[in-house]
């Protein structure tokens, strides 16, 4: 393989061992199309970032291969240096450095020449929205400064593929969003490939192409979002009638749009054959029958469905962060009537 | 695309090392600070000894001093340099480093470069108060040449040590083990008088000691002397090549640890 070879990774069963613990990585393949956004999705000790640092040749395998922007990364390692940038776990920063004074070493570091080190640092730190707070000491960044400066940083060289390890691991929600837009821009626009992990769904969700979702170091699912939810099933809509005496017309009512499912005790659920587009026939219905409505919901698969379906369990420790990025993405609609 | 070299790589990382030493205060005074220290107490405090019998040092206790502590600033500028790259891959910041570099020996050579520029300003500030308390210097320029020669060298071959001690432990809790060793070669040499007057097992030791032979051929640069000349040199740059090597072994191990 050789540079000419389109900006992509490919991984064949790729392992790491560490001593006297298991295989935090265990035989994973993997393929990114260039200018793809690939979502890699799991709890925490996944293997997430040890995938990562295998392929960005801070650790090499234990045993498989990986071709990251066509080059091997454990004969060719500087090659792939060259093709890719990342922006790791914990933001790398030297708190007694400026902004800009990171990124003149950034640029220094990848050999650009000083003209377009100038440049390239007003570009980037105006992109990221650090241009008035370039000149100050990183110590006092806020989490989300310090994550866009590393984005930042990642992107002085433009390189073909970008790492995004948890980028937004801690950030509010406009940081966060923000970062997704930058994140789109970069794939769309630029024709970035975009390797991002995350124990957030909702960014998955969002953000990415293709998902593969890893728990114990295996690739469980891998797959489009909407596929990988189609795979699940349909969603389900819960109603909840003003009077419990209605419950029963409420089923009626449902019982034509799908099969019954799990609800609330007050309440009556079906999984709606015609998918969500059914869900204003179902209100509408409710309506012709004078049925008074306390509630409803419509939930749609997600992919903590999807991990669910292939792991037995929800993914850990994503309840929390799932609720803030839930009002952004609106994977529940919740009316009340 | 990065076209990151292995002189882009040094020059970047020598520039932030160096940038860093010189805007903060918290690594800059302790380096100037312990040199003159030591300086003022061994020249100053302990000048009496030369008037022992058989101390043979025309050019003065001030300069046989002086000599002894430019080698040791020039060991302890590598080992504070040592601290530095333990930082930062105790904290992650040699992560960057790794990922950019195509040839990661260029990090060492920018952390040597750094260690040799602050050893210059360390140096620069001991000269002139050793100058300002009435040093004499009896060697000519060619000698003093050598004298700053030979310190240098040590200051690369104590900054490989230390760098090859970082990159293994990767965190400051490895300092000691930069540290001790540095001083007990520098202490197990004839500090405070020549060799000849050393008796008992600190003789026996301070005799194979390579460092014995740093101070003696330092001491006849700046006596206007040289003694030992190529024996101090070659034990400098073998020290050189035996932590080259040690230092990229540190390297190779730090590229294979998470």
């Amino acid at each position: 393989m050789t540079a000419d070879h389109p900006a992509s990774i490919e991984a064949t069963g790729l392992v790491r061992e560490f001593k006297k613990g298991p295989r935090a990585v265990d035989g994973i393949d993997l393929h990114v199309a260039p200018g793809e956004i690939f979502g890699f999705l799991g709890p925490n000790g996944a293997g997430k970032s040890t995938t990562v640092h295998m392929l960005t040749t801070l650790l090499p395998p234990t045993a498989g291969t990986a071709l990251v922007a066509g080059y091997d990364v454990v004969r060719q390692g500087p090659d792939v240096r060259r093709a890719i940038g990342a922006a790791l776990q914990e933001a790398a920063l030297d708190p007694f450095l400026t902004g800009r004074e990171h990124m003149r070493l950034q640029t220094a570091l990848h050999g650009l020449p000083p003209d377009v080190r100038i440049a390239r640092t007003t570009e980037l730190l105006e992109r990221v929205g650090l241009e008035d707070a370039a000149d100050r000491k990183v110590g006092s960044y806020s989490g989300g400064m310090k994550r866009r400066l590393d984005l930042a940083l990642a992107l002085v060289h433009s390189p073909r593929i970008l790492f995004l390890d948890e980028p937004t691991t801690g950030l509010d929600i406009q940081s966060r969003t923000a970062l997704w837009d930058e994140v789109s821009r970069l794939a769309r626009e630029d024709g970035v490939t975009v390797f991002l992990t995350t124990q957030y769904l909702e960014e998955a969700d969002v953000l990415a192409d293709r998902v593969g979702i890893i728990d114990h170091g295996r690739i469980v699912a891998e797959g489009t979002p909407a596929a990988l939810k189609g795979e699940i099933g349909r969603p389900t809509v819960e109603i909840v009638p003003c009077a419990a005496t209605d419950r029963e017309a409420v089923a009626d009512v449902l019982g034509r749009f799908g099969e019954r499912a799990g609800a609330s005790p007050k309440g009556v659920a079906v999984r709606l054959a015609g998918g969500e587009g059914q869900l204003a026939d179902v209100v509408r219905a409710l309506d012709a029958e004078h049925i008074p409505l306390e509630h409803v919901q419509l939930h749609a698969p997600s992919l903590d469905d999807v991990f669910l379906a292939k792991t037995g369990r929800t993914l850990e420790g994503a309840g929390d962060d799932e609720e803030a990025v839930g009002q952004v993405t609106g994977e529940t609609e919740t009316v009340a009537a | 695309m990065s076209r990151a070299s292995f002189t882009s790589v040094a020059r970047a990382v020598a520039w932030r090392s160096i940038h860093s030493y010189l805007t903060n205060p918290a690594f800059l005074i302790p380096s100037m600070i312990f040199p003159l220290f030591f300086f003022m107490a061994f020249a100053g405090g302990l000048s009496s000894i030369s008037q022992v019998p058989n101390f043979d040092f025309p050019t003065g206790y001030t300069a046989f001093q002086f000599v002894f502590v430019l080698l040791q600033s020039a060991a302890f500028g590598g080992v504070f340099t040592g601290f530095g790259i333990a930082v930062d891959f105790e904290n992650g910041f040699s992560r960057r480093l790794l990922l950019a570099a195509p040839n990661r020996g260029g990090i060492v050579v920018g952390y040597a470069i750094a260690a040799l520029v602050r050893a210059l300003v360390t140096w620069v500030m001991l000269v002139v108060v050793a100058l300002i308390s009435g040093m004499n210097i009896d060697g000519n320029g060619i000698d003093l040449f050598g004298l700053f020669g030979l310190a240098l060298i040590v200051n690369v071959a104590a900054t490989l040590w230390a760098a090859g001690v970082a990159m293994r432990i990767r965190s400051i809790q490895g300092g000691p083990l930069m540290q001790i060793p540095v001083f007990l070669v520098l202490f197990l040499s004839p500090v405070y008088v020549p060799l000849k007057l050393l008796t008992g097992w600190i003789h026996g030791v301070a005799s194979v000691n390579p460092a014995t032979a740093l101070l003696e051929a330092g001491r006849g640069f700046i006596a206007g002397d040289p003694a030992v000349v190529v024996v101090a040199f070659a034990a400098a740059l073998g020290l050189v090549a035996l932590f080259a090597l040690w230092a990229r072994g540190g390297l190779r191990r730090a590229e294979a640890s998470p």
